[in-house]
């Protein structure tokens, strides 16, 4: 797992750099600094054990919700939306954090209630709960990316926890229902726009598109194998807007091309592999669906992030694990793998 | 109850499914990236170069402007103007701050340039300050990057060096307006685009082909704020894509002389006219200025509106061209065909006296001559030395208008010179044809009358004037008159180059009837009596005819009111026509000053200051031997003077 995290910090050394040719040596620093820090906290968590981490799940989820909270009533708008909360010097998105306290809370709420039972709609009520509040509180930030994040890490959490199949049709239909209801009173007008972007990208080739085809553009222009390392002209002219973050995956993608791509797609997805190998192979439940949960994050996050820069999905701000700028994204990933790590240790420790 | 163990082996069911939807997932994703990167990468890849590059025209450096003496009349001064695009605008506070520093401006005054502009689409850029200093360009190039939405334009001012000097010339160029687009399009056969430069007027017009050379491009990478960037650092990405160099336009040597036009100009001084002035054995034309004047070079950039409204608001329309494309009567110089042709016709001859006692009754009308009392008899030479209208009215009454018209037709005027310059007006020789077809009525025996004297129907241009002129002194040589002697490329090399052209030569069957009529010519400037005696220069030998153009005609109680004391626009233009020197003759010019009232007075000063310029610089030892000559006639005049104690000197009229 050390050598996947290590090549993580070559891919993060790689994008980043990308940035660092049009004054953004400050991002790029602060990023190294956030990186040492995740890491740090990383190592620290690895060595708490499990079972102290369950013990301690619904306050990890009362704590974030808490932070969600305080955003809601004092925080700082950045690009459209109210995401942070600034604490002197440190600012923080906790709505970050908020994916942990779920994963955790779910995690320990499926192993103490029927954990081994199928789950059926009856038994939904409680973990929606826990699921909705705090999506609603960042969807009304408005941060509809997390807020569909934490649903989707759900989604995948309950799918686990064997969700009864006949439910799971149910559920898709609601969804899809709901979806279209959602669609005509539930989003708000820059939220729409993302969608007509998404349906055709060319219609508004200047405006609302503009990312969407920039992005392909430079994804595109990458070819096999790619303009070089530091070669993006896409990011370098400032093309691509938040280069650094959400669009990371497309820098890449032009300075490497298709061969670069699929390196790093194959990275991520044996790191997620080796997550759910090791979801099957610990000794105790928890473990096994607070590692899904993690798994969960980073799998929503890399995918959703690589389809929207693509143009599979509509663009929505959700960084890519381990690549894109950003402290607290970079802190919950750093959690989420100490956590992996002390699990992946104690079941070590206890053979 | 399920052991911990137990419960995890349950699941991996569930668990080996997910890895399955993860990997179905990452799947699609890299479908998508080869569809990208390698179905559409090479699209894609030139979009991104696209992107990048901005493909920016290099204007062609336009063609010199040459004078005969190979001085420098027209040139391109690199200008720059500091531009702003609102839409790159980051901080607009901060940036129009700094912006306002290097200026040495205020902010307000930048706002306030935005705000003018401000329904203008926030691409276009602003232009913030015209003309700006090397310092300037220089401090907002260095800090280009602190700078989004700031820029420099780069713009080659056509500079005209003598200004208003010959302007009408000259000529201008300006932008290719949205109504001349499709006119010039089809013109020119050129897919000419707005904003293009053009001649629009005189020699930039004329030979708008031959100075315009051919625009090039280059490209250059760009952000995508349009900010230049100043380094394209991945070259092979720009296999393929190559800039084109502008093609320079080509220079022109013209056959006009500088000295000659600031002399003509400095002449024209506080009057309103023109004056042209030709080479008797070329056509080729030596000086053509016209007053009042503008400044082309104001033209270039875009007029500001002030100066625009200076110009449209003179009421002497500072545009208008007085020497090709106006026309007027020629007045008395055009008793000099009048002349010709009753000698020719047999009507006269140079013993032909005709009593002039001041007026003359034709019918119900009655004619008269500009000095009361008349001049008595009076033969060819003194009629036309004195101008006496009642010698060439009784002469003409015996002839056909047809046949005066003939001469004065044969001589150039009332149809084009062909002159190589936009806009040439005909003028105008009546016939009785003509009349017919103007106004469906026969001719009247009285209008012959006026045309003989020059006045009524009768149009000429100056450069009509000049030529005939011309002919008169070169025995009858028509030459096509020419302002432009060669044309070299951005080299060097010659292209092309223009030599006299010869039109016609006027059928003269009586040897007498050009040297009696030059005869009379020389008397009218160089005899005591003449009517342009008091204005003959010194070193010219000039020959040539004083005429008064009546711009209305005056009722009979007013014939003898001094022309000085009646309203500006009804006071009678002043022509003169003229070559010299006589006995070698080289040059001659044409001048008409509106409402100068005199020939004498207004117009033969400009034409003797014109051709004074040319004898001294062309021919220094002529015009020495002119200087002797007229000691001569100066002397035999004071002489002349003595003997005969009460002479009253003629005024000098017609």
């Amino acid at each position: 797992m050390s050598a996947i995290f290590l090549v993580g910090v070559l891919n993060l050394y790689s994008s980043t750099h990308a940035d660092t040719h049009d004054g953004l040596d400050a991002l790029y620093k602060s990023q190294i600094v956030w990186f040492l820090l995740s890491v740090t906290v990383a190592i620290a968590i690895s060595f708490i054990n499990p079972k102290t981490i369950e013990r301690f799940a619904y306050f990890g989820y009362i704590g974030t919700l808490f932070l969600v909270l305080l955003v809601l009533l004092m925080g700082k708008v950045g690009m459209g939306a109210q995401r942070w909360l600034v604490i002197g010097p440190i600012r923080m998105q906790p709505s970050e954090f908020m994916k942990l306290g779920l994963v955790l809370a779910l995690a320990r709420y499926f192993t103490k209630v029927y954990p081994e039972k199928q789950l059926g709609f009856k038994d939904l009520i409680i973990p929606g709960l826990i699921m909705g509040i705090p999506t609603v509180m960042v969807v009304v930030q408005p941060d509809l990316g997390t807020g569909l994040l934490l649903l989707f890490i759900f989604c995948m959490m309950i799918f686990y926890k064997r969700l009864k199949w006949k439910t799971i049709m149910t559920l898709g239909v609601i969804g899809l229902v709901s979806g279209v209801l959602m669609y005509n009173f539930g989003l708000r007008e820059y939220q729409k726009k993302r969608i007509h972007t998404f349906i055709d990208p060319y219609e508004d080739a200047k405006g609302s598109g503009y990312n969407a085809i920039q992005s392909e553009i430079a994804i595109g222009s990458g070819r096999l194998f790619g303009k070089g390392f530091k070669n993006s002209s896409q990011a370098s002219l400032n093309y691509l807007p938040e280069n650094h973050t959400d669009f990371v995956f497309a820098i890449f993608n032009e300075e490497h091309g298709f061969f670069g791509s699929v390196f790093l797609i194959i990275l991520y997805l044996v790191f997620f592999m080796r997550l759910i190998w090791l979801a099957s192979s610990v000794q105790r439940f928890f473990d096994s669906v607070l590692i899904i949960g993690i798994m969960s994050i980073f799998f929503w996050h890399s995918f959703i992030n690589m389809a929207m820069v693509s143009g599979l999905l509509p663009i929505v701000g959700i960084p890519l694990p381990l690549m894109s700028y950003g402290g607290s994204s970079m802190l919950t990933f750093g959690v989420g793998v100490g956590i992996a790590t002390s699990v992946s240790n104690s079941r070590n420790f206890f053979n | 109850m399920f052991g911990e163990e137990e419960l995890v082996k349950i699941h991996k069911e569930r668990a080996t499914l997910i890895s399955y939807i993860i990997t179905a997932a990452f799947g699609m994703v890299l479908a998508r990236l080869w569809y990208l990167q390698v179905y559409k990468g090479e699209t894609l890849h030139n979009y991104s170069i696209q992107n990048r590059l901005r493909k920016e025209v290099v204007w062609a450096p336009r063609g010199l402007i040459y004078s005969r003496d190979d001085q420098l009349l027209v040139d391109n001064i690199p200008r720059f103007d500091a531009i702003l695009t609102p839409q790159f605008l980051l901080d607009k506070e901060e940036t129009l701050a700094k912006l306002a520093k290097i200026l040495s401006t205020d902010v307000a005054g930048i706002e306030a340039i935005m705000k003018k502009n401000s329904n203008q689409a926030r691409y276009r850029p602003i232009i913030i300050k015209k003309n700006i200093t090397f310092e300037e360009l220089a401090q907002i190039e260095t800090q280009n990057a602190d700078l989004p939405g700031i820029s420099v334009d780069t713009f080659i001012s056509r500079e005209y060096r003598d200004k208003d000097i010959g302007a009408h010339l000259l000529g201008y160029i300006s932008e290719i307006s949205q109504v001349q687009l499709p006119k010039l399009r089809e013109r020119d056969k050129t897919e000419y685009r707005l904003g293009d430069f053009i001649g629009q007027f005189g020699i930039e017009e004329q030979l708008d082909k031959y100075l315009r050379g051919e625009n090039g491009h280059e490209f250059v990478e760009v952000d995508a704020r349009g900010r230049r960037k100043r380094y394209i650092n991945t070259d092979n990405l720009f296999k393929g894509i190559e800039d084109e160099k502008p093609l320079s336009g080509m220079n022109v040597k013209l056959t006009i002389d500088r000295d000659m036009q600031i002399a003509a100009y400095k002449a024209l001084e506080g009057k309103v006219g023109g004056v042209i002035a030709v080479d008797i054995n070329s056509g080729e034309v030596l000086s053509m200025v016209s007053r009042p004047s503008f400044d082309p070079s104001q033209f270039s950039r875009g007029l500001t509106p002030e100066y625009w409204r200076s110009l449209v608001g003179n009421t002497h329309h500072p545009l208008r061209d007085r020497n090709i494309q106006e026309h007027f009567s020629p007045g008395s110089t055009f008793k000099a065909f009048s002349a010709i042709a009753a000698f020719e016709e047999g009507q006269i001859d140079e013993h032909t006296e005709i009593n002039c006692n001041g007026t003359f009754r034709l019918g119900r009308r009655v004619y008269h001559c500009w000095k009361k009392g008349g001049h008595g008899a009076v033969n060819l030479v003194r009629a036309l030395r004195e101008s006496c209208n009642i010698y060439f009215q009784k002469t003409a009454n015996k002839m056909d208008i047809d046949d005066i018209a003939k001469y004065a037709k044969a001589f150039g005027l009332g149809s084009r010179t062909g002159i190589s310059l936009p806009r040439e007006v005909s003028g105008l020789i009546p016939t009785k044809e003509w009349k017919k077809k103007r106004f469906g009525q026969e001719w009247q025996a009285g209008e012959t009358l006026s045309i003989s004297i020059g006045q009524s129907y009768v149009l000429t241009s100056t450069i009509q004037m000049a030529i005939s002129f011309a002919a008169i002194a070169n025995g009858g040589k028509i030459y096509r008159p020419y302002v432009v002697k060669d044309i070299f490329d951005s080299e060097g090399e010659l292209v092309k180059t223009f030599t006299p052209e010869l039109l016609s030569q006027v059928d003269i069957k009586n040897p007498k009837t050009l040297k009696f009529v030059r005869e009379g010519l020389f008397q009218v400037v160089n005899n005591p009596k003449g009517t342009a005696f008091y204005r003959r220069g010194q070193g010219i030998m000039m020959a040539g005819k004083t005429g008064t153009s009546q711009v209305k005609s005056a009722s009979a109680d007013k014939i003898y009111q001094r022309c000085e004391n009646m309203d500006y626009d009804s006071r009678h233009h002043g022509v003169f026509v003229g070559f010299a020197p006589y006995d070698n003759p080289k040059i001659a010019a044409a001048v008409i000053v509106e409402h100068g009232c005199h020939g004498s007075s207004a117009a033969t000063p400009v034409a003797e200051a014109v051709i004074t310029e040319y004898m001294k610089k062309y021919q220094p030892e002529m015009y020495l031997k002119n200087l002797e000559k007229d000691k001569e006639i100066r002397e035999s005049w004071i002489k002349s003077i003595r003997a005969a104690k009460p002479a009253t000197p003629a005024t000098a009229d017609e």
